[in-house]
């Protein structure tokens, strides 16, 4: 694990933009290096990603209402669209 | 569902899009048919990002066919090759701010969630005792909540937090795509999404403490504002 406190610091301020592939290919370098050589930054990582992957599933979890498309359809019509 | 019309419905279109007259058809515009069938596809994912936004599920369908019959008032203004789902996604979140008054009894002070920050939860599971070296990172506070206290936790962050972090999980969007859609600069998405998955963190654990799923805190910072 990497003694240097700046570094971890620095991986965790882009803790959120790697999550998301917003980072640029060099900073995706600089991020990937520094989790191969820091256990806890590479927890911490690994956790806020297990989060995300989490609050995806749950949220998305939503019962959609049967004949949406049928009733739909049926507006549009009716408005002579 | 009340619905406020503009004075200009030319705010129905993302922006950057002229609004063509019906006479000046253009050679990337897609015929109704082929715009029927886009629409028909994004009419599940629409109404479950709907639904997170509203929080009630007859408000959700109403918003969805609004959005709809709007999309399809102004589908001259769709182009071929960009993003439908980035464009008829405007008209809607467009709509929900217009025409739609949410039922919300409770939404969190951004100075009351101000103190949120990138690993809000690890620091507090590792605080409390949560996190072993072998444990399963999967097995964390949020896998052990149910879908009504994640979607609780989201609608009380302030709108303008919510409403990205909500596109942002409903759908697989980047910055720019979340950007188009709310008409604002990638700057902004990433700063409010950031903050708001932030904000979101210190309200799950506050509902964690609720249901038991975690002890109660003693530092206040992280209890009732």
């Amino acid at each position: 694990m990497t003694l240097d406190r700046y570094t971890c610091l620095e991986t965790v301020r882009r803790l959120d933009d790697y999550l998301d592939r917003e980072l640029s290919p060099a900073e995706t370098t600089e991020v990937e290096r520094h989790l191969q050589t820091c256990e806890g930054c590479l927890r911490r990582f690994q956790f806020e990603g297990a989060v995300l992957d989490d609050l995806r599933l749950k949220l998305r979890r939503v019962p959609v209402p049967e004949n949406l498309e049928g009733r739909l359809r049926a507006i549009l019509s009716s408005r002579g669209v | 569902m009340s619905t406020a019309s503009r004075p200009d419905d030319r705010s129905a279109a993302p922006a950057g899009d002229a609004v063509l007259s019906p006479d000046t058809a253009a050679p990337e515009q897609v015929s109704d048919q082929e715009f029927e069938a886009l629409l028909i596809d994004m009419l599940e994912p629409a109404y479950r990002l709907a639904f997170r936004l509203t929080g009630d599920k007859q408000d959700a369908e109403d918003l969805v066919q609004e959005a709809a019959l709007r999309a399809f008032r102004f589908r001259h203004t769709f182009q071929r090759g960009t993003s439908f789902k980035a464009w008829f996604y405007r008209i809607l979140v467009n709509h929900f701010y217009t025409g739609t008054r949410r039922k919300r009894s409770t939404m969190t002070s951004l100075g009351d969630l101000s103190d949120a920050h990138e690993i809000f939860l690890y620091a507090r599971s590792a605080d409390a005792g949560l996190l072993r070296a072998d444990a399963d990172p999967s097995a964390g506070v949020v896998s052990r909540m149910a879908e009504d206290d994640v979607a609780r936790a989201l609608a009380t962050l302030p709108d303008e937090f919510r409403t990205v972090a909500t596109l942002y999980f409903m759908d697989d969007l980047s910055y720019q795509e979340i950007a188009d859609i709310l008409g604002v600069p990638i700057g902004t998405v990433r700063s409010r999404l950031h903050r708001g998955r932030h904000m979101l963190q210190k309200q799950l654990w506050r509902i964690a403490e609720e249901l038991g799923i975690v002890p109660e805190t003693v530092d206040s910072s992280a209890g009732e504002g």
